[in-house]
């Protein structure tokens, strides 16, 4: 028996699993205090179950919609803007960090400002952008661009500079042409540090295209979020939008790991 | 050296492109003159209106720039005060969420079994957006004090502490634990105790690790100030004020304040650097 259980111990998901547990039952215990000093416990701290109801209840929240349906469709509004954000932006930062590593001249001009835009809170742009945009569609996809770019973009180019000089000189013995170093030294030595900066970005342009809803009360998530704390709707509707944010921003991480995995060969040799 | 091999210049000379590239000294002043160009060519197409014809926009929505400085001039100490609000709830959230981030990552390497599961929760933190933290917390946050300023103060704070235990958490824990190859035996072959391959090593071995974390979390931290002062029961701070000012269709003053945003991003990053090589010198 005991040395089942110290088996079990040594399973990697083991203590991942015990601290989601704790987490669980330090939100229950919490949800029983509150319960019971709070007149309203369900606006501070529901307990996990009455959510889980709430969001397989059939009860219309809007005129026609039950609560997980609201959160879905505005969800796919929200969503699917930051997504087609995050992949522009994404895509540009690679390009801009490749440009970059092939010119030396570009790569001296531009590199300050690349360190430089980290430092702007580009989500206090928002509302700018929403202003000069004037259409909520375009700044959702334009803010979850710039905040996915510049992650991408340092990241990638941090990986094009990490090849080392025997590399450069082996290529160069193979007479190997510009195209061939880069498909076949350069492109994969970034790849994980390209990824890296993928992990970065995907949560914040999860958090911008939610963001930018709430500055207009045009649909979607983040309109959803604000009208359900004004007890516009059942609170409940908040708090699974919380908790799919959350599943999301994790989930996209999770699935950017795997394109990784798959599309790095040498990650699984190991 | 006898075998030192003399090249003699043979053939025509090299074009004056290929020496002015090879010359040390533009080499080393083109990294700032290069950049330096650009900006006065941004700032140039800013004041003369020509961004604003490629972004369709107009001078309300997209100042001039000398009408920023003058109304960050005209409302300094306004400014002054949203800075200051921001800058407490970014730094506090920064430096109890680093120690808290540090103290974990300790905790999961001395004791791996347990502890590398909380790494992975912890990270799972780092990826709730910020959007859906910033309200959570303001509830939970109701009754820390009667003081409307002080409550949202402290759900800010813990905002902003969550992301960076996240990033110090994952960061901290390699460095403590990729450790120079053999350096670990060592402390083994002297018999030295856990504590003891802590101080000795371990920490030491971090220290560059916590700077590579604190990059990403300074200004990290500012931009969830920002956004959690969206959220917060309280007005005030720069990003409240930016979205304020537009609310009230005044771009140029939330201009002057999206400037002032970048300024505490750059001084706090450059504050950093600072540290870093202080800190650190001994390892260049």
């Amino acid at each position: 028996m005991k040395e089942k259980f110290e088996v079990l111990t040594n399973k990697k998901w083991f203590s991942s699993l015990l601290w989601i547990l704790l987490l669980i039952i330090a939100w229950e215990v919490g949800a029983f205090v509150v319960a019971n000093t709070k007149r309203i416990p369900e606006n501070v701290l529901p307990h996990l179950y009455q959510i889980i109801i709430a969001g397989f209840s059939t009860d219309k929240v809007t005129g026609d919609m039950t609560a997980t349906q609201a959160v879905l469709s505005s969800a796919a509004q929200t969503l699917l803007r930051g997504f087609l954000g995050f992949v522009l932006g994404a895509a540009i930062g690679f390009v801009f960090a490749l440009v970059m590593k092939m010119s030396g001249v570009l790569e001296k001009v531009l590199f300050p400002y690349l360190m430089l835009i980290q430092l702007i809170p580009v989500l206090g742009l928002a509302p700018i952008v929403l202003a000069i945009t004037g259409d909520i569609n375009v700044s959702r996809v334009i803010i979850a661009a710039i905040l996915s770019f510049y992650p991408v973009a340092t990241n990638t180019l941090a990986g094009f500079k990490s090849v080392e000089k025997e590399k450069y000189d082996l290529m160069f013995i193979c007479a190997a042409k510009p195209h061939v170093i880069y498909t076949k030294v350069l492109i994969p030595a970034a790849l994980p540090y390209f990824f890296t900066g993928l992990k970065i970005a995907a949560p914040m342009a999860v958090t911008a295209s939610i963001l930018v809803d709430t500055l207009q009360g045009d649909g979607g998530l983040g309109c959803l979020l604000s009208q359900s704390l004004k007890h516009a709707m059942s609170i409940y509707v908040f708090w699974l939008i919380v908790f799919f944010s959350a599943f999301v921003g994790i989930l996209v991480g999770k699935v950017i790991g795997w394109i990784e995995y798959g599309v790095s060969p040498w990650k699984r040799r190991a | 050296m006898e075998y030192e091999v003399k090249l003699e210049k043979v053939g025509r000379k090299k074009s004056l492109s290929q020496r002015i590239k090879e010359n040390k000294t533009w080499q080393k002043a083109s990294t700032i003159v290069l950049p330096l160009i650009f900006g006065i060519v941004l700032v140039g197409l800013w004041q003369t209106e020509v961004l604003h014809s490629w972004f369709h926009t107009d001078t309300f929505t997209l100042p001039l720039i000398n009408k920023i400085g003058g109304i960050m001039g005209d409302i300094s100490d306004k400014i002054l005060e949203n800075t200051i609000a921001t800058v407490e709830v970014a730094f506090f959230g920064l430096v109890i969420g680093s120690v808290l981030g540090y103290l974990i990552a300790m905790l999961a390497a001395l004791y791996p079994k347990i502890g590398s599961g909380g790494l992975s929760v912890i990270g799972a933190f780092a990826s709730i957006p910020v959007v859906a933290m910033a309200p959570v917390l303001n509830n939970w946050t109701k009754d820390v004090s009667t003081d409307a300023n002080l409550r949202s103060m402290v759900s800010k704070i813990i905002v902003v502490t969550l992301i960076c235990a996240a990033d110090m958490g994952l960061n901290a824990y390699r460095g403590l634990t990729e450790l120079k190859p053999f350096s670990e035996d060592l402390m083994a072959i002297y018999g030295a105790p856990k504590k003891i391959t802590l101080w000795k090593l371990r920490i030491p071995n971090s220290i560059p690790y916590v700077f590579t974390a604190l990059k990403v979390s300074v200004p990290a931290s500012i931009m969830t100030a920002i956004v959690s002062e969206y959220f917060a029961e309280y007005i005030t701070g720069v990003g409240r004020a930016i979205r304020e000012n537009i609310v009230l269709a005044q771009y140029s003053t939330a201009w002057a304040y999206i400037a002032t945003a970048c300024l505490i991003g750059v001084v706090a990053y450059v504050v950093l650097m600072v540290l870093q090589s202080i800190l650190l010198r001994r390892y260049h």
